[in-house]
Protein backbone atom coordinates (compact mmCIF):
# COMPACT_ATOMS: atom_id res chain seq x y z
CA UNK A 1 0.00 0.00 0.00
CA UNK A 2 1.35 3.78 -1.16
CA UNK A 3 2.49 5.32 2.30
CA UNK A 4 1.68 8.79 2.09
CA UNK A 5 4.71 10.92 3.65
CA UNK A 6 3.11 13.86 3.93
CA UNK A 7 1.40 12.28 7.08
CA UNK A 8 4.65 12.74 9.36
CA UNK A 9 5.18 16.15 8.20
CA UNK A 10 1.40 16.84 9.19
CA UNK A 11 2.03 16.23 12.79
CA UNK A 12 3.17 19.73 13.20
CA UNK A 13 0.57 20.88 12.43
CA UNK A 14 -1.89 22.19 15.30
CA UNK A 15 -5.48 22.11 15.16
CA UNK A 16 -6.25 25.28 15.85
CA UNK A 17 -4.86 26.36 12.26
CA UNK A 18 -7.92 28.29 11.15
CA UNK A 19 -8.62 25.77 8.26
CA UNK A 20 -6.77 22.21 7.79
CA UNK A 21 -5.47 22.29 4.32
CA UNK A 22 -7.23 20.23 1.40
CA UNK A 23 -5.59 17.07 1.62
CA UNK A 24 -7.18 15.01 -1.92
CA UNK A 25 -5.79 11.78 -2.39
CA UNK A 26 -4.58 11.19 -5.75
CA UNK A 27 -4.87 7.81 -5.71
CA UNK A 28 -8.65 8.09 -6.37
CA UNK A 29 -7.97 8.70 -9.92
CA UNK A 30 -6.57 5.01 -10.08
CA UNK A 31 -9.33 3.36 -9.15
CA UNK A 32 -11.45 5.75 -11.45
CA UNK A 33 -9.57 4.52 -14.05
CA UNK A 34 -9.91 1.11 -13.19
CA UNK A 35 -13.97 1.43 -13.10
CA UNK A 36 -13.82 3.49 -16.31
CA UNK A 37 -11.24 1.04 -18.13
CA UNK A 38 -14.23 -1.51 -17.15
CA UNK A 39 -17.81 0.66 -18.44
CA UNK A 40 -15.35 1.14 -21.52
CA UNK A 41 -15.23 -2.40 -22.13
CA UNK A 42 -18.98 -3.58 -21.18
CA UNK A 43 -19.92 -0.58 -23.70
CA UNK A 44 -17.54 -1.08 -26.36
CA UNK A 45 -17.27 -4.73 -26.39
CA UNK A 46 -20.53 -5.74 -24.74
CA UNK A 47 -19.68 -9.52 -26.09
CA UNK A 48 -18.00 -11.21 -24.51
CA UNK A 49 -17.35 -8.35 -21.36
CA UNK A 50 -21.11 -7.38 -21.07
CA UNK A 51 -22.09 -11.55 -20.49
CA UNK A 52 -19.11 -12.60 -18.22
CA UNK A 53 -20.07 -9.34 -15.92
CA UNK A 54 -23.72 -10.85 -15.78
CA UNK A 55 -22.42 -14.18 -15.27
CA UNK A 56 -19.61 -13.64 -12.25
CA UNK A 57 -22.07 -10.67 -10.66
CA UNK A 58 -23.38 -13.38 -7.99
CA UNK A 59 -19.40 -14.22 -7.71
CA UNK A 60 -18.67 -10.47 -6.92
CA UNK A 61 -21.37 -10.64 -3.76
CA UNK A 62 -19.72 -13.88 -2.73
CA UNK A 63 -16.48 -12.66 -2.91
CA UNK A 64 -17.83 -9.62 -0.46
CA UNK A 65 -19.57 -11.12 1.58
CA UNK A 66 -17.16 -14.51 2.62
CA UNK A 67 -13.94 -11.93 2.76
CA UNK A 68 -16.27 -9.49 5.06
CA UNK A 69 -17.51 -12.06 7.45
CA UNK A 70 -14.48 -13.74 7.67
CA UNK A 71 -12.50 -10.17 8.56
CA UNK A 72 -14.90 -9.27 11.22
CA UNK A 73 -14.12 -12.39 12.62
CA UNK A 74 -10.38 -12.02 12.61
CA UNK A 75 -10.64 -8.37 14.06
CA UNK A 76 -12.23 -10.40 17.46
CA UNK A 77 -10.48 -13.99 16.90
CA UNK A 78 -7.10 -11.97 16.06
CA UNK A 79 -7.84 -9.57 19.59
CA UNK A 80 -8.23 -12.74 21.71
CA UNK A 81 -4.91 -13.92 19.91
CA UNK A 82 -3.05 -11.46 20.59
CA UNK A 83 -3.95 -10.77 24.36
CA UNK A 84 -3.24 -14.65 24.58
CA UNK A 85 0.86 -13.97 23.03
CA UNK A 86 1.17 -11.49 25.81
CA UNK A 87 -0.27 -13.18 28.20
CA UNK A 88 1.67 -13.82 31.89
CA UNK A 89 -0.23 -16.66 32.07
CA UNK A 90 2.14 -19.35 30.35
CA UNK A 91 -0.74 -21.52 28.95
CA UNK A 92 -2.22 -19.45 27.52
CA UNK A 93 0.75 -17.94 25.99
CA UNK A 94 1.74 -21.18 24.95
CA UNK A 95 -1.63 -22.29 23.75
CA UNK A 96 -1.37 -18.87 21.40
CA UNK A 97 2.18 -18.97 19.98
CA UNK A 98 1.58 -22.73 18.89
CA UNK A 99 -1.50 -21.68 17.28
CA UNK A 100 0.42 -18.94 15.61
CA UNK A 101 3.25 -21.20 14.53
CA UNK A 102 0.76 -24.06 13.02
CA UNK A 103 -1.07 -21.71 11.25
CA UNK A 104 1.69 -20.01 9.95
CA UNK A 105 3.36 -23.07 8.62
CA UNK A 106 0.75 -24.57 6.39
CA UNK A 107 -0.02 -22.81 3.05
CA UNK A 108 -3.82 -21.59 3.06
CA UNK A 109 -4.70 -23.47 -0.08
CA UNK A 110 -3.86 -26.71 2.02
CA UNK A 111 -5.91 -25.36 5.14
CA UNK A 112 -9.02 -24.77 3.15
CA UNK A 113 -8.90 -28.61 1.78
CA UNK A 114 -7.99 -29.62 5.21
CA UNK A 115 -11.32 -27.51 6.46
CA UNK A 116 -13.58 -29.32 3.42
CA UNK A 117 -12.79 -32.44 3.30
CA UNK A 118 -10.31 -34.00 6.11
CA UNK A 119 -12.58 -32.51 8.47
CA UNK A 120 -15.77 -33.85 7.79
CA UNK A 121 -14.58 -36.94 6.82
CA UNK A 122 -13.06 -36.69 11.02
CA UNK A 123 -16.47 -35.47 12.05
CA UNK A 124 -17.92 -38.66 10.23
CA UNK A 125 -15.59 -41.25 11.23
CA UNK A 126 -16.13 -39.60 15.25
CA UNK A 127 -19.99 -40.03 14.36
CA UNK A 128 -19.34 -43.47 13.67
CA UNK A 129 -17.42 -44.60 16.45
CA UNK A 130 -19.79 -43.01 19.08
CA UNK A 131 -22.87 -43.89 16.81
CA UNK A 132 -24.82 -40.81 16.40
CA UNK A 133 -26.65 -40.93 13.33
CA UNK A 134 -26.48 -37.10 12.59
CA UNK A 135 -22.58 -36.93 12.85
CA UNK A 136 -22.20 -39.58 10.51
CA UNK A 137 -24.50 -38.45 7.93
CA UNK A 138 -22.30 -34.69 8.29
CA UNK A 139 -21.75 -33.16 5.38
CA UNK A 140 -19.90 -29.57 4.63
CA UNK A 141 -21.26 -26.76 3.44
CA UNK A 142 -18.64 -25.33 1.75
CA UNK A 143 -19.24 -21.07 2.54
CA UNK A 144 -19.23 -21.76 5.97
CA UNK A 145 -16.08 -24.30 5.57
CA UNK A 146 -14.56 -21.41 3.53
CA UNK A 147 -15.29 -18.79 6.32
CA UNK A 148 -13.90 -20.74 9.19
CA UNK A 149 -10.56 -21.52 7.05
CA UNK A 150 -9.86 -18.09 5.83
CA UNK A 151 -10.59 -16.91 9.91
CA UNK A 152 -8.75 -19.47 11.27
CA UNK A 153 -5.70 -18.74 9.37
CA UNK A 154 -6.08 -15.27 9.05
CA UNK A 155 -6.70 -14.60 13.03
CA UNK A 156 -3.11 -15.88 13.30
CA UNK A 157 -1.42 -13.23 11.22
CA UNK A 158 -3.70 -10.54 12.80
CA UNK A 159 -2.90 -11.67 16.52
CA UNK A 160 0.80 -10.80 15.53
CA UNK A 161 -0.62 -7.41 14.18
CA UNK A 162 -2.16 -6.61 17.19
CA UNK A 163 0.42 -8.00 19.62
CA UNK A 164 2.82 -5.66 17.65
CA UNK A 165 0.76 -2.65 18.03
CA UNK A 166 -0.14 -3.32 21.99
CA UNK A 167 3.76 -3.66 22.79
CA UNK A 168 4.19 -0.59 20.60
CA UNK A 169 2.64 1.31 23.27
CA UNK A 170 4.59 2.26 26.35
CA UNK A 171 4.83 0.62 29.74
CA UNK A 172 3.82 3.69 31.23
CA UNK A 173 0.15 4.16 29.86
CA UNK A 174 -0.62 1.06 31.25
CA UNK A 175 1.18 1.74 34.52
CA UNK A 176 -0.94 5.21 34.62
CA UNK A 177 -3.88 3.52 34.00
CA UNK A 178 -3.16 1.04 36.35
CA UNK A 179 -2.27 3.15 39.34
CA UNK A 180 -5.56 5.19 39.23
CA UNK A 181 -7.26 1.88 40.17
CA UNK A 182 -8.05 0.55 36.45
CA UNK A 183 -8.46 -3.03 35.91
CA UNK A 184 -6.20 -4.85 33.46
CA UNK A 185 -8.97 -5.28 31.06
CA UNK A 186 -10.25 -1.36 31.51
CA UNK A 187 -6.91 0.19 30.58
CA UNK A 188 -6.34 -2.24 27.64
CA UNK A 189 -10.03 -1.32 26.54
CA UNK A 190 -10.00 2.66 27.58
CA UNK A 191 -6.16 3.50 27.26
CA UNK A 192 -4.23 0.98 25.57
CA UNK A 193 -6.60 -0.27 22.60
CA UNK A 194 -7.51 3.09 21.23
CA UNK A 195 -3.84 3.82 20.96
CA UNK A 196 -2.75 0.69 19.78
CA UNK A 197 -5.93 0.18 16.82
CA UNK A 198 -4.64 3.61 15.26
CA UNK A 199 -0.97 2.26 15.44
CA UNK A 200 -2.08 -1.15 13.62
CA UNK A 201 -4.30 0.72 11.09
CA UNK A 202 -1.77 0.29 8.33
CA UNK A 203 -1.15 -3.59 8.68
CA UNK A 204 -4.71 -4.50 9.60
CA UNK A 205 -5.87 -2.30 6.08
CA UNK A 206 -3.10 -4.74 4.05
CA UNK A 207 -4.66 -8.06 6.03
CA UNK A 208 -7.93 -7.00 4.47
CA UNK A 209 -7.02 -6.43 1.34
CA UNK A 210 -4.52 -10.17 1.22
CA UNK A 211 -8.02 -11.46 2.59
CA UNK A 212 -9.80 -10.38 -0.29
CA UNK A 213 -7.07 -11.13 -2.59
CA UNK A 214 -6.49 -14.81 -0.53
CA UNK A 215 -10.47 -15.21 -0.70
CA UNK A 216 -9.65 -16.08 -4.69
CA UNK A 217 -8.77 -19.68 -2.88
CA UNK A 218 -11.90 -20.90 -2.00
CA UNK A 219 -12.73 -21.31 -5.30
CA UNK A 220 -11.04 -24.60 -4.81
CA UNK A 221 -13.44 -25.43 -1.87
CA UNK A 222 -16.63 -25.42 -4.14
CA UNK A 223 -17.00 -22.05 -3.52
CA UNK A 224 -18.87 -19.79 -6.79
CA UNK A 225 -16.90 -16.80 -5.72
CA UNK A 226 -15.73 -14.20 -8.36
CA UNK A 227 -12.42 -16.46 -9.48
CA UNK A 228 -14.82 -19.77 -9.64
CA UNK A 229 -17.52 -18.41 -11.81
CA UNK A 230 -14.62 -16.18 -14.04
CA UNK A 231 -13.70 -20.33 -14.58
CA UNK A 232 -16.67 -21.81 -15.36
CA UNK A 233 -17.01 -18.73 -17.76
CA UNK A 234 -14.00 -19.84 -19.44
CA UNK A 235 -15.18 -23.67 -19.60
CA UNK A 236 -18.49 -22.84 -20.82
CA UNK A 237 -17.33 -20.63 -23.74
CA UNK A 238 -13.56 -21.35 -24.53
CA UNK A 239 -12.61 -17.80 -24.00
CA UNK A 240 -9.12 -17.88 -21.73
CA UNK A 241 -8.35 -13.90 -22.08
CA UNK A 242 -11.53 -11.94 -21.76
CA UNK A 243 -12.76 -13.92 -18.28
CA UNK A 244 -9.14 -13.24 -16.31
CA UNK A 245 -9.15 -9.44 -17.74
CA UNK A 246 -12.76 -8.69 -15.94
CA UNK A 247 -12.15 -10.97 -13.45
CA UNK A 248 -8.40 -9.01 -12.59
CA UNK A 249 -10.26 -5.78 -13.15
CA UNK A 250 -13.03 -6.40 -10.84
CA UNK A 251 -10.74 -7.68 -8.00
CA UNK A 252 -8.24 -4.34 -8.44
CA UNK A 253 -11.52 -2.26 -7.90
CA UNK A 254 -12.31 -3.95 -4.73
CA UNK A 255 -8.19 -3.62 -3.29
CA UNK A 256 -8.11 -0.38 -4.46
CA UNK A 257 -11.40 0.81 -2.93
CA UNK A 258 -10.39 -0.70 0.14
CA UNK A 259 -6.95 0.39 0.17
CA UNK A 260 -8.36 3.98 -0.56
CA UNK A 261 -10.94 3.70 2.49
CA UNK A 262 -7.98 2.60 5.01
CA UNK A 263 -5.85 5.68 4.21
CA UNK A 264 -9.19 7.39 4.75
CA UNK A 265 -10.11 6.23 7.83
CA UNK A 266 -6.27 6.60 9.14
CA UNK A 267 -6.47 10.64 8.43
CA UNK A 268 -9.58 10.70 10.24
CA UNK A 269 -8.72 9.09 13.28
CA UNK A 270 -5.05 10.20 13.56
CA UNK A 271 -3.78 12.10 17.15
CA UNK A 272 -4.62 15.67 17.52
CA UNK A 273 -1.32 17.77 18.82
CA UNK B 1 -1.88 6.05 65.45
CA UNK B 2 -0.57 3.52 63.41
CA UNK B 3 1.41 4.63 60.20
CA UNK B 4 -0.71 5.18 57.12
CA UNK B 5 2.42 3.08 54.84
CA UNK B 6 4.01 0.36 56.71
CA UNK B 7 6.85 -1.39 54.97
CA UNK B 8 8.55 -3.90 56.41
CA UNK B 9 11.78 -5.82 55.37
CA UNK B 10 11.11 -5.71 51.46
CA UNK B 11 13.18 -7.58 49.37
CA UNK B 12 13.14 -7.22 45.63
CA UNK B 13 15.19 -8.85 43.15
CA UNK B 14 15.60 -7.34 39.13
CA UNK B 15 17.39 -10.83 37.82
CA UNK B 16 20.75 -11.02 39.71
CA UNK B 17 20.76 -7.47 41.05
CA UNK B 18 19.28 -6.82 44.47
CA UNK B 19 17.51 -3.80 44.21
CA UNK B 20 15.83 -3.92 47.51
CA UNK B 21 17.69 -5.52 50.29
CA UNK B 22 14.92 -5.19 53.21
CA UNK B 23 13.78 -1.56 53.50
CA UNK B 24 11.49 -1.47 55.81
CA UNK B 25 9.80 2.41 56.69
CA UNK B 26 6.71 3.52 58.26
CA UNK B 27 5.20 6.55 57.03
CA UNK B 28 2.17 8.63 59.21
CA UNK B 29 -0.59 10.13 57.53
CA UNK B 30 0.13 14.29 56.67
CA UNK B 31 3.92 13.62 56.61
CA UNK B 32 5.72 14.27 53.29
CA UNK B 33 9.11 12.35 53.14
CA UNK B 34 11.82 12.86 49.90
CA UNK B 35 13.79 10.22 48.96
CA UNK B 36 16.83 11.12 47.18
CA UNK B 37 19.88 8.55 46.27
CA UNK B 38 21.92 7.60 43.33
CA UNK B 39 20.59 6.59 40.06
CA UNK B 40 20.13 2.88 40.64
CA UNK B 41 19.80 2.79 44.33
CA UNK B 42 16.19 1.38 44.57
CA UNK B 43 14.80 4.68 45.47
CA UNK B 44 12.31 4.74 42.49
CA UNK B 45 11.49 0.99 42.79
CA UNK B 46 10.52 1.56 46.72
CA UNK B 47 7.92 3.97 45.12
CA UNK B 48 6.73 1.58 42.87
CA UNK B 49 6.23 -0.77 45.20
CA UNK B 50 3.56 0.89 47.20
CA UNK B 51 1.31 0.83 44.55
CA UNK B 52 2.67 -2.66 43.61
CA UNK B 53 3.36 -1.03 39.90
CA UNK B 54 6.74 -3.73 40.93
CA UNK B 55 6.11 -6.96 42.85
CA UNK B 56 8.37 -7.59 45.67
CA UNK B 57 9.92 -10.53 46.62
CA UNK B 58 9.63 -11.10 50.36
CA UNK B 59 8.61 -8.41 52.78
CA UNK B 60 5.30 -6.80 53.62
CA UNK B 61 3.87 -3.59 52.49
CA UNK B 62 0.38 -2.45 54.44
CA UNK B 63 -1.11 0.72 52.72
CA UNK B 64 -3.94 2.52 55.24
CA UNK B 65 -4.48 -1.33 57.05
CA UNK B 66 -4.58 -3.08 53.15
CA UNK B 67 -2.27 -5.45 52.51
CA UNK B 68 -0.88 -5.85 49.28
CA UNK B 69 -1.37 -9.29 48.47
CA UNK B 70 -4.64 -9.98 46.67
CA UNK B 71 -5.62 -8.69 43.49
CA UNK B 72 -8.69 -7.14 44.90
CA UNK B 73 -6.47 -5.78 48.19
CA UNK B 74 -3.95 -4.33 45.07
CA UNK B 75 -6.28 -2.63 43.05
CA UNK B 76 -8.39 -1.17 46.33
CA UNK B 77 -4.86 0.35 47.34
CA UNK B 78 -4.55 1.84 43.55
CA UNK B 79 -7.79 3.53 44.18
CA UNK B 80 -6.40 5.38 47.52
CA UNK B 81 -2.91 5.92 46.09
CA UNK B 82 -2.00 8.57 43.35
CA UNK B 83 1.15 7.97 41.23
CA UNK B 84 2.75 10.61 39.41
CA UNK B 85 5.21 9.94 36.85
CA UNK B 86 8.51 11.28 35.35
CA UNK B 87 7.28 11.00 31.97
CA UNK B 88 3.40 12.50 32.77
CA UNK B 89 1.77 9.49 30.75
CA UNK B 90 -1.10 11.66 30.39
CA UNK B 91 -3.47 9.42 27.88
CA UNK B 92 -2.38 11.28 24.21
CA UNK B 93 -5.41 10.22 22.11
CA UNK B 94 -7.60 11.70 25.34
CA UNK B 95 -8.22 15.59 25.79
CA UNK B 96 -7.05 17.23 29.26
CA UNK B 97 -10.50 17.17 30.45
CA UNK B 98 -11.26 13.39 29.39
CA UNK B 99 -7.75 12.04 30.66
CA UNK B 100 -9.11 13.35 34.24
CA UNK B 101 -12.24 12.22 34.32
CA UNK B 102 -11.46 8.74 32.48
CA UNK B 103 -10.94 6.98 35.79
CA UNK B 104 -13.29 8.86 37.84
CA UNK B 105 -16.33 7.38 35.71
CA UNK B 106 -14.74 4.09 35.20
CA UNK B 107 -13.49 3.10 38.68
CA UNK B 108 -15.24 5.47 40.73
CA UNK B 109 -18.47 5.05 38.51
CA UNK B 110 -19.11 8.77 39.06
CA UNK B 111 -21.40 10.45 36.79
CA UNK B 112 -20.11 12.99 34.01
CA UNK B 113 -21.34 16.05 35.60
CA UNK B 114 -19.94 15.25 39.20
CA UNK B 115 -16.51 14.29 37.67
CA UNK B 116 -16.26 17.44 34.80
CA UNK B 117 -17.21 19.55 38.12
CA UNK B 118 -14.73 17.50 40.01
CA UNK B 119 -12.12 18.05 37.23
CA UNK B 120 -12.63 21.44 36.50
CA UNK B 121 -12.20 22.62 39.91
CA UNK B 122 -8.90 20.34 39.80
CA UNK B 123 -7.69 21.88 36.71
CA UNK B 124 -7.88 25.45 38.67
CA UNK B 125 -6.20 24.28 41.23
CA UNK B 126 -3.07 23.22 38.94
CA UNK B 127 -3.66 26.82 37.10
CA UNK B 128 -4.51 25.86 33.67
CA UNK B 129 -8.11 25.67 33.45
CA UNK B 130 -8.29 27.10 29.69
CA UNK B 131 -6.40 23.75 29.03
CA UNK B 132 -9.30 21.31 29.43
CA UNK B 133 -10.14 20.61 25.78
CA UNK B 134 -6.47 20.67 24.99
CA UNK B 135 -4.71 17.89 23.97
CA UNK B 136 -1.78 16.46 25.67
CA UNK B 137 0.73 17.00 23.41
CA UNK B 138 0.28 20.04 22.83
CA UNK B 139 0.94 20.67 26.27
CA UNK B 140 4.25 22.04 27.51
CA UNK B 141 5.96 19.22 29.90
CA UNK B 142 4.82 21.72 32.97
CA UNK B 143 1.34 21.64 31.92
CA UNK B 144 1.66 17.91 31.06
CA UNK B 145 2.84 17.53 34.83
CA UNK B 146 0.21 19.48 36.33
CA UNK B 147 -2.54 17.85 34.36
CA UNK B 148 -1.09 14.50 35.21
CA UNK B 149 -1.47 15.54 38.72
CA UNK B 150 -5.15 16.65 38.94
CA UNK B 151 -5.74 13.20 36.99
CA UNK B 152 -4.53 11.24 39.72
CA UNK B 153 -5.58 13.73 42.27
CA UNK B 154 -9.20 13.65 40.81
CA UNK B 155 -9.69 9.88 42.50
CA UNK B 156 -9.60 11.42 45.80
CA UNK B 157 -6.21 9.60 47.09
CA UNK B 158 -5.35 9.72 50.84
CA UNK B 159 -1.59 9.54 49.79
CA UNK B 160 0.22 10.41 47.04
CA UNK B 161 3.50 9.28 45.00
CA UNK B 162 6.28 11.20 42.83
CA UNK B 163 8.68 9.81 41.08
CA UNK B 164 11.03 11.96 39.90
CA UNK B 165 8.47 14.71 38.83
CA UNK B 166 10.42 17.41 38.03
CA UNK B 167 13.59 15.25 35.93
CA UNK B 168 11.90 15.55 32.30
CA UNK B 169 11.29 18.78 32.29
CA UNK B 170 12.59 22.43 31.17
CA UNK B 171 14.34 24.46 33.80
CA UNK B 172 11.33 26.85 33.20
CA UNK B 173 8.91 24.76 34.15
CA UNK B 174 9.80 23.01 37.31
CA UNK B 175 8.67 25.67 39.87
CA UNK B 176 5.23 25.66 38.51
CA UNK B 177 5.45 21.49 39.26
CA UNK B 178 6.99 22.29 43.01
CA UNK B 179 3.98 24.91 43.78
CA UNK B 180 1.09 22.67 42.99
CA UNK B 181 3.37 20.00 45.30
CA UNK B 182 4.39 22.41 47.60
CA UNK B 183 0.11 23.56 47.99
CA UNK B 184 -0.76 19.61 48.08
CA UNK B 185 1.59 19.38 51.13
CA UNK B 186 0.15 22.50 52.88
CA UNK B 187 -3.00 21.19 52.60
CA UNK B 188 -1.75 17.77 54.67
CA UNK B 189 -1.49 15.28 51.77
CA UNK B 190 0.72 12.47 52.57
CA UNK B 191 3.07 12.24 49.95
CA UNK B 192 6.40 10.46 48.95
CA UNK B 193 8.11 12.12 46.81
CA UNK B 194 11.37 10.76 44.80
CA UNK B 195 13.41 13.80 43.93
CA UNK B 196 16.12 16.01 44.05
CA UNK B 197 14.79 19.31 44.66
CA UNK B 198 16.45 20.39 47.91
CA UNK B 199 14.47 23.12 47.86
CA UNK B 200 11.21 21.55 47.52
CA UNK B 201 12.31 19.45 50.28
CA UNK B 202 13.23 21.58 52.99
CA UNK B 203 10.17 24.08 52.28
CA UNK B 204 7.53 20.96 52.47
CA UNK B 205 9.32 17.38 53.85
CA UNK B 206 9.25 16.08 57.37
CA UNK B 207 11.50 13.91 56.48
CA UNK B 208 14.48 13.37 54.09
CA UNK B 209 15.43 9.54 53.16
CA UNK B 210 18.91 9.18 51.40
CA UNK B 211 19.07 5.36 49.84
CA UNK B 212 21.86 3.54 48.31
CA UNK B 213 22.16 0.15 47.35
CA UNK B 214 18.74 -1.47 48.05
CA UNK B 215 18.92 0.03 51.28
CA UNK B 216 18.33 3.42 53.68
CA UNK B 217 21.58 4.88 54.61
CA UNK B 218 20.39 7.85 56.93
CA UNK B 219 17.26 9.53 57.55
CA UNK B 220 16.47 12.73 59.05
CA UNK B 221 14.38 16.00 58.92
CA UNK B 222 15.45 17.90 55.29
CA UNK B 223 17.69 20.82 56.62
CA UNK B 224 19.41 18.42 59.04
CA UNK B 225 20.04 15.34 57.04
CA UNK B 226 21.54 18.39 54.03
CA UNK B 227 23.61 20.18 56.21
CA UNK B 228 24.51 17.62 59.16
CA UNK B 229 24.45 14.17 57.60
CA UNK B 230 26.20 11.65 59.66
CA UNK B 231 27.11 8.76 57.13
CA UNK B 232 30.20 9.27 54.78
CA UNK B 233 27.82 7.44 52.01
CA UNK B 234 25.64 11.03 52.60
CA UNK B 235 28.19 13.15 52.65
CA UNK B 236 29.43 11.62 49.55
CA UNK B 237 26.29 12.26 47.65
CA UNK B 238 25.84 15.33 49.37
CA UNK B 239 28.52 17.18 47.68
CA UNK B 240 28.22 15.85 44.04
CA UNK B 241 24.60 17.35 43.82
CA UNK B 242 24.97 20.33 45.38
Amino acid sequence: MPKDTHQTIRVFKTPSADQPPRHFDRWWFLLAAVIALIVLLITLVPDPYMRILRFVSDGIWVTFYVTMISFVLVLIFGLIGGLGRLSKVNILKGIATTYVEIVRGIPLMVQLYFWYFATPGLIRGLGGAIGSEALTNYKAEPIFMAIIGLTFCYSAYMSEVYRAGIQSISKGQMEAARSLGMTYFQAMRHVILPQAVRVILPPVGNEFITLLKDSSLVSVVAVADMTRRGREFQAATFTSIEPWIMVALLYLVMTLFSARIVTWIERKTRLER
Amino acid sequence: MTPIIQIKDVHKHFGNVHALQGVSLDIEKGEVVVIIGPSGSGKSTLLRCINRLEEFDAGSIIVDGIPLDTAANINAVRTEVGMVFQQFNLFPHLSVMNNILLAQQVVRRRSKEEASRNAMMLLEKVGIPDKANAFPLQLSGGQQQRVAIARALAMNPKIMLFDEPTSALDPEMIQEVLDVMLDLAREGMTMVVVSHEMGFAKAAANRAILMDAGQIVEEAPPDILFTQPKQDRTKLFLSKIL
